[in-house]
């Protein structure tokens, strides 16, 4: 590169070192959320992929609920039934995940515009 | 032997100047660089073996910095590293079937240039701050009228933490408005990406008339002066990298 690009960095945040840290980190979420599938880890590699997508499911659930229970439309009713539900996916998932021995790192995907899902 | 793809330009108005500026550069791996025309668009191009290409530190900046010379005198549409094509026809066929399309590109980003703008914050002092606000928030009704049972407290949890949510990216939408507020005097056409990482809040490109890098820093001063607690990052000036639009076919 020909001089220095930067020309304005400012403010009382330390970037350089957080920068990097922050792009060294989101490297090597993105290197450790390939799916690595070989004939030995089939099993847990397939699980993981499955896993990932229902995760991604549960929090666009759980996202759209709370928009609906933040508007003020549902009754008493509707609110006990929904926190019933959406606390035992939870739990469910939880279930899933430590019976395939995998964390909420592993099922983390990047999703472009809208962030990591973890 | 492939040919290696570096930059896509007009050469109308000053081919000499381009010939001239390609006599004093070399490609990757010192190769010789050359253009492939089609009417008045060009390719610049070097010779190189499929096998020879690493895509290596030393080749990469090797290839951004030669976008980057040429960038200065001309108007380019940089290519993606690694853009290989078998022969000099092809490179011609290639220019021939997406002539428009290049056209319309170089025409809008014709002597302007980009330029990065990150925003930083210190993440657990601006959720802090937000996190005040979004408790802040009156519960409806229907919560707080029910008899406790662990469902409610469970969904109530939830209701905290998505409003939290909201909160933070109401937060960074406003600051983003009123960058562009500020930027709008450089007549920029801009892209803005949220909340990147947890301390990255903004990343944004610009596309700008070359003259206007210093009224450019001069906004990013007035801005960093209005928001103490956050860090920009202006970066410039690049080659048009994120103001490309051609799949090229």
């Amino acid at each position: 590169m020909t001089n220095n690009k930067i020309l304005c960095n400012t403010g009382t945040v330390n970037l350089s070192i957080q920068d990097i840290t922050d792009k060294i980190e989101k490297l090597e979420k993105a290197e450790e959320a390939k799916l690595k599938l070989t004939p030995d880890n089939a099993e847990s590699g397939l699980a993981k992929l499955v896993l990932t997508l229902v995760e991604l499911i549960r929090k666009l659930v759980e996202k759209q609920a709370m928009r609906r229970v933040d508007g003020g439309s549902l009754t008493e009713e509707e609110i006990e039934r929904l926190g019933e539900t959406l606390m035992k996916l939870e739990m469910k998932m939880e279930e899933l995940k430590k019976h395939f021995n995998l964390t909420d790192r592993d099922l983390n995907i990047n999703l472009g515009p809208l962030g990591d899902l973890m | 032997m492939d040919k290696i793809i570096y930059a896509i330009l007009s050469v109308k108005e000053d081919p000499e100047k381009l010939m001239a500026q390609l006599n004093t550069m070399k490609g990757i791996l010192e190769a010789d660089l050359y253009i492939v025309s089609y009417e008045d668009i060009s390719a610049v191009v070097s010779d190189i073996n499929r096998s020879d290409l690493i895509a290596d530190k030393t080749n990469a900046l090797k290839f951004a910095e030669l976008i980057e010379n040429l960038a200065e005198q001309f108007t380019v549409i940089p290519v993606r590293f690694g853009s290989l094509v078998e022969s000099s026809d092809r490179i011609k066929k290639m220019l021939e079937r997406n002539y428009n399309k290049i056209q319309n590109n170089l025409l809008e980003i014709k002597n302007k240039v980009e330029f990065g703008l990150k925003v930083f914050c210190d993440p657990e002092k601006m959720k802090a701050e937000i996190k005040i606000k979004a408790e802040a928030e009156p519960l409806i009704e229907s919560i707080k009228s029910k008899k406790k049972s662990i469902y409610t407290d469970y969904l109530l949890n939830k209701l905290k933490e998505h409003r939290f949510e909201e909160q933070l990216l109401a937060h960074v939408d406003c600051i983003i408005l009123d960058i562009t507020t500020h930027l709008k005097q450089l007549n920029p056409i801009q892209k803005f990406k949220k909340m990147v990482s947890a301390t990255n809040i903004i990343d944004a490109v610009l596309l700008l008339e070359k003259d206007k890098k210093e009224l450019c820093i001069n906004v990013v001063n007035e801005l960093q002066n209005k928001y103490p607690d956050l860090s920009f990052m202006l970066t410039g000036p690049w080659p048009p990298y994120n103001f490309v639009d051609i799949n090229i076919k």
